[in-house]
């Protein structure tokens, strides 16, 4: 249920930040969510990593709807993911990584308390 | 507490973050991957929905509104209320559609490319500034700036491609900018000069001044004259005025042709292709149904995306005119106004020479003229390169022009110098030509706005609503001595200099000739009786005639017969040659494959069209023959130049035993016979080859493999595209090159009509529908008619989207 919780706040919070910020605020957002909800650490890495994931991959997908995968299929040629399908993992995956990592700094300041 | 997890926890999100934030290496370069794939802000963003965007921007300096309106194939129509808004706009809606291209070209003729791509565009850049092309530049931007006309126009033009930029943030950037992850800098007037250079370079840089000096060591006079002819027995040139040229030539005092004798071991840069050049014609009310002339126009470059050209409406009190823009120069370029149309191909002319020069000691600050030491300027040139120090090089400068090759680049076994002479050094004011031949309201007109050109040298033809048709030659053309400058000349005496040119109203022109129309394919320019020396590397010998006995045979033209002539795929050449080179065959000793390829050949109808399998047998053959009968030039050693297409199938028709077609790698003594005979079995070969490779048919759109690539070389921003036509056709489309631009006028007294079409589209963002809509409908030879009106209302039906440029409060 924590779990969940985070995952909601750390979508919600990086959405607020990314849209106006650079990239890298994500971190900010996902950090946020693990300090506030004290979860344990792989969960709350679980819950920073999801989140991104989840907001990067949606929003990615929205547009890759939106424009009929105009520009999707040329980078995914592009990269060695070669397919869209592999470049929205990618895409989700590099957001996530960081977010999951951020998290698990934020909940282990806490438990530092 | 867990401090140790904590701080190696923190550690990983910021080595994380740092790595993801920047590009790497890792054999091939890696974009920033957080930066470039948010979705937010990275290159998800750049990926548009062709839905119509209206927009109302702000523009600071602006002095009047600006109305924007965006036809369905997004060619802008730009109503201004003055001119200095009509080219700020210009500029501002420009870059909105390919501000990446129009920096990457102008860094790519400034020599800048190694500050985007690294240290593999060193010796790119550094033969770019040893050529002289920024000193080109900043010869031309003075000129530009020097008149108050084009001085306004282009300071505007700049300031508008800054509005651009100025408001532009990391997720607007164009697509190419994150992947490199670089940013766009500010636009100076002296890019525009750039851009005007880099189409010197492309198009008046030929010369095989090295070529000749060697081919003239190897072979001897005679031979070259044969292999080399100044004028090759074909007719038709661009203007035949025989015995009427009726003016007093500049005479040169008279100085013997010094001929040199001695093999250049310099490795001369790569040419432009061959196939770069272009058709053009006009034919007069006489010949049309209208009883209205007709105008058109195909220039033939390299084909790219984003696209060369960019169409535009230019609309302000002072002039209402549409066409061909290049992105990052001013104006329209091909294109018409209210009154008149006008449209470029090449004009070929040797514009460039090498001077030997005789330098008094290794340093190289003084050299030999005319008994004098006279001193050399030294430019110190600095390169920025991408993950690499900055690299520094010495360019010598004589009053001819630099000195491009030395010991520090690319000398090969040479220990001569030899300096650069350009005629796109000079100064010259192309800029004004373009902004009157916008406003031109009759030939007279456009005859004072010609004379202002100088480079590059170009066919410009002509037709006016009124009924005239008109060819002028224009360019700055020195004066020259017969065969002066085919070789490299002694630097030491300045009696072989550029003394003078040959004055404007000397060049080749003429207007209204009584065949009832004027055409150019870059054939040789002007009938014998000219009285000035013309040479040039080669001259076209196939396009003109074809496109001549079109023209000649047909009344009532209609525009969509100009269309079907500017897409006619007949290949004269193979109509001349053909025939001939199978007569040589034995049938009898065949094998099964070389039999089919005999009668696929015997039943071609002469046409490159798509599905022609003859075609793909033709082009293999001669790809095949061409080097066995010149296997002499590359087994030299030393830099040698082919004769044309057209004189080596003329020396294998009335030569057959002539030496150089014995293989030199063979004790046998070769004729005509036995070369055509090896290339044929070789080009049959080779289409075997390719047909149990790719498993289909040698249909000639597939053998040839069309590629529109994009200026990065990416393969997944470029396209293979299926189309006929080649080399030497009048629908020229080779492998890479081909018609950039498709423009036929129909000049009406009750409303000129106009079509274009060319292969890319408006938009140079490989994100948006309008980056490639325009290959296809080209491919098929379809034209878009352009919406020529006079204000905003009349574009009524035609509108897509409109941006609205307002003075900022």
């Amino acid at each position: 249920m924590n779990f969940l919780k985070q995952t909601l706040a750390t979508i919600a919070l990086c959405f607020a930040l990314q849209y106006f910020l650079p990239w890298w605020t994500l971190a900010i957002g996902a950090f946020a969510a693990g300090y506030w909800f004290r979860n344990k650490g792989i969960v709350s890495f679980a819950a920073g990593f999801a989140g991104v994931a989840l907001l990067w991959f949606a929003t990615a997908l929205i547009i890759d709807l939106q424009t009929q995968s105009i520009l999707t299929e040329k980078v995914a040629r592009l990269f060695p993911t070669k397919t869209p399908v592999l470049l929205f993992v990618l895409t989700a995956f590099v957001g996530a990584l960081p977010g999951g990592f951020a998290a698990l700094t934020g909940s282990l300041i806490k438990s530092n308390r | 507490m867990r401090p140790f997890a904590t701080a190696v926890s923190l550690l990983v999100t910021l080595t994380l973050l740092y790595s993801l934030n920047r590009g790497w290496n890792l054999g091939s370069p890696i974009p920033p991957l957080g930066k470039f794939l948010d979705p937010f802000h990275g290159f998800w963003q750049n990926a548009q929905p062709g839905k119509p965007i209206n927009e109302v921007k702000s523009i600071p300096g602006l002095r009047g509104k600006v109305t924007v309106i965006y036809d369905s194939i997004r060619v802008p129509h730009v109503f201004a209320e003055n001119d200095d808004d009509l080219y700020r706009a210009q500029g501002y809606v420009t870059a909105v559609d390919r501000l990446w291209q129009m920096e990457f070209q102008t860094h790519a003729a400034a020599g800048r490319v190694a500050e985007i791509l690294g240290p593999v565009a060193l010796d790119y850049d550094r033969r770019q500034r040893r050529l002289g092309m920024v000193f080109g530049a900043r010869v031309a931007v003075d000129k530009m700036t020097g008149n108050p006309t084009t001085k306004v126009e282009v300071d505007q033009y700049t300031a508008g491609i800054n509005d651009f930029i100025s408001s532009l943030s990391y997720e607007d950037y164009p697509f190419e900018y994150k992947l490199l992850d670089y940013a766009p800098e500010p636009w100076t007037n002296l890019k525009c000069a750039l851009l005007l250079k880099s189409m010197a370079q492309t198009l008046n840089m030929g010369e095989k001044d090295l070529e000749m000096t060697n081919a003239l060591t190897l072979f001897g006079k005679e031979t070259l004259d044969i292999l080399y002819p100044d004028r090759e027995p074909i007719g038709d040139p661009i203007v035949d005025n025989a015995g009427k040229w009726n003016f007093t030539p500049i005479k040169l005092d008279s100085v013997p042709l010094a001929l040199p004798n001695e093999l250049v071991s310099l490795k001369p840069f790569e040419k432009s292709s061959p196939d770069i050049g272009s058709n053009n014609w006009a034919v007069s009310g006489t010949k049309t149904a209208s009883g209205s002339p007709i105008l058109c126009n195909d220039p033939h470059l390299s084909l790219s995306l984003p696209s060369i050209w960019y169409i535009i409406h230019l609309n302000s009190p002072t002039v209402n005119t549409m066409g061909a823009s290049l992105p990052g120069s001013p104006a329209v370029i091909s294109g018409f106004n209210d009154s008149i149309a006008w449209g470029m191909t090449n004009a070929q002319r040797d514009l460039v020479d090498w001077y030997k020069i005789q330098f008094k000691d290794k340093t190289k600050t003084e050299y030999m003229s005319d008994g004098q030491w006279r001193a050399a300027r030294k430019e110190i040139e600095t390169f920025k390169v991408k993950g690499d120090k900055d690299y520094i090089d010495t360019v010598t400068y004589t009053h001819h022009g630099p000195v491009v090759f030395d010991e520090s680049f690319h000398p090969e076994r040479e220990s001569s110098h030899f300096a650069f002479r350009w005629i796109a050094h000079d100064p010259s004011k192309e800029a004004l030509t373009f902004h009157k031949l916008n406003r031109a309201k009759n030939h007279a007109e456009y005859m004072s706005a010609l004379d202002h050109y100088g480079s590059p040298a170009q066919n410009f033809v002509f037709a006016s609503v009124s009924g005239d048709v008109a060819m002028r030659i224009q360019g700055k053309y020195p004066v020259r001595r017969k065969e002066e400058g085919k070789f490299i000349l002694d630097g030491t005496k300045t009696s072989t200099e550029w003394k003078a040119f040959i004055p404007n109203e000397q060049n080749v022109m003429y207007k209204n000739p009584s065949r009832g129309f004027v055409s150019s394919a870059n054939q040789h320019p002007v009938d014998s009786t000219y009285p000035y020396y013309v040479g040039a590397t080669s001259f076209e010998a196939y396009r003109n005639r074809r496109i001549n006995q079109v023209l000649n045979a047909s009344t009532n033209i209609a525009p969509k017969d100009m269309m079907a002539l500017q897409n006619d795929n007949y290949n004269l050449k193979a109509a001349e040659s053909l025939p001939v080179f199978l007569t040589h065959l034995d049938e009898s000793i065949l094998t099964d494959s070389e039999k089919k390829a005999v009668s696929a050949l015997k039943s071609w109808d002469y046409y490159n069209n798509i599905e022609s399998e003859g075609a793909s047998y033709y082009e293999a053959w001669w790809r095949a023959l061409v080097p066995m009968i010149w296997d002499e030039m590359d087994s030299a050693h030393v830099a040698t130049w082919y004769p044309t297409t057209f004189n080596t199938i003329r020396l294998i028709k009335t030569k057959p035993q002539f030496s150089f077609f014995d293989l030199v790698a063979t004790p046998e003594k070769e004729t005509a016979t036995e070369i055509l005979r090896k290339a044929f079995s070789k080009g049959v070969a080779m289409i075997d080859e390719w047909k149990s490779k790719n498993q289909k048919d040698p249909q000639w759109a597939s053998f040839k493999d069309s590629y529109i690539g994009h200026l990065l070389r990416q393969e997944a921003l470029s396209y293979h595209v299926i189309s006929g036509g080649n080399s030497s056709i009048v629908n020229a489309h080779s492998r890479t090159h081909g018609p950039s631009w498709r423009m036929v006028v129909s000049l009406e007294k009750n409303g000129l009509k106009a079509w274009g079409v060319y292969p890319g589209g408006q938009s140079g963002n490989p994100g948006s529908p309008f980056y490639n809509n325009m290959i296809m409908p080209w491919t098929l030879g379809k034209y878009f008619q352009m919406h020529f009106v006079s204000s905003p209302e009349q574009l009524g039906p035609y509108k897509f989207s409109s941006t609205q440029l307002a003075p900022a409060k």
